[in-house]
């Protein structure tokens, strides 16, 4: 039972990660781009990481899962921001398209 | 992290690469402040480290020294606004940004598996009003899981947001995630 609802919750973030992939080949420019990835993928992770949690063995094991969901989370949300500020600065540089 | 730049930046202008990555402490916090964030950055060392060994105790021969040595990183730093949570404000931000995360994934994948996606772009800004440090880096990471919004650039004292549908309020959803983060961090 308890495996039975892991493998749905990894099965609904795969679907997410998907989506995340079609945003990111769809979309038409790198912010909104950015939105599918930090988004869609981030919850991803989150049911990926929370499906696996409930098969861990150990304490020690979810631990590491919920550190590696907490600072993926927290790159993926700083590098978004980099990711826009920087091609803000670049495109702003070459007289591109603002706004 | 975000931090003070000449407020004469102008919004239309892009800042400066690093210039809001410049810490400019307002006042020092005192020897005693220190000392109780080493022992704060040591006890979450601690669990990192026992949850990466598995609890193992022959590992603390590493551990010990590590643990030690990254808190004391506190004393070599420049000093930043200290911050508190409260644990009532947590709960609640915790809930509402589970909720949050979710509203904003299943939107954006909606709109990419979506025929005719329905995007209408665009750039906004929104005055930073958290103070600096911690509240406000949890705001502008924040602003990033919300439902459309990306926090793209800092301007100054200004936050300049992309949307996906510039229709959407943004002054009512950022002006929520304020009141959330000024009860997470237990503020006014």
């Amino acid at each position: 039972m308890l495996g039975l609802f892991a493998a749905a919750l990894i099965g609904f973030g795969t679907v997410f990660f998907i989506a995340g992939t079609l945003g990111l080949l769809r979309f038409p420019d790198i912010f909104c781009r950015l939105h599918a990835l930090t988004k869609a993928d981030g919850l991803g992770l989150a049911l990926i990481a929370l499906g696996v949690a409930l098969m861990a063995g150990t304490w020690a094991e979810v631990l590491r899962i919920a550190l590696i969901w907490f600072f993926v989370a927290l790159a993926s949300a700083t590098s978004g921001h980099l990711i826009a500020a920087h091609a803000r600065q670049t495109m702003q540089e070459v007289g591109g398209a603002d706004d | 992290m975000p931090r003070t730049q000449s407020p004469a930046t102008n919004a239309a202008k892009p800042a400066e690469p690093r210039a809001n990555l410049v810490t400019v402490p307002a006042d020092r916090p005192s020897a005693p402040a220190r000392w109780r964030r080493f022992l704060a950055v040591a006890a979450v060392l601690a669990l990192i480290w026992a949850a990466l060994t598995g609890f193992r105790a022959d590992a603390l021969a590493f551990g010990v020294p590590a643990v030690l040595a990254g808190a004391a990183l506190v004393f070599a730093m420049p000093p930043s606004p200290g911050w508190r949570l409260s644990p009532r404000g947590l709960l609640a931000f915790v809930l509402w940004f589970a909720v949050q995360s979710v509203k904003g994934a299943v939107d954006v994948a909606l709109r990419a598996a979506a025929p005719r996606m329905r995007l209408r772009p665009g750039f906004r800004t929104y005055p930073l009003a958290l103070p600096q440090g911690a509240p406000q880096v949890m705001f502008l990471n924040t602003i990033t899981l919300l439902p459309g919004t990306l926090s793209a650039e800092i301007a100054g004292d200004q936050v300049i947001v992309h949307m996906l549908d510039t229709s959407a309020d943004l002054k009512a959803d950022l002006g929520a995630l304020e009141a959330r983060i000024k009860a997470l961090f237990a503020l006014n």
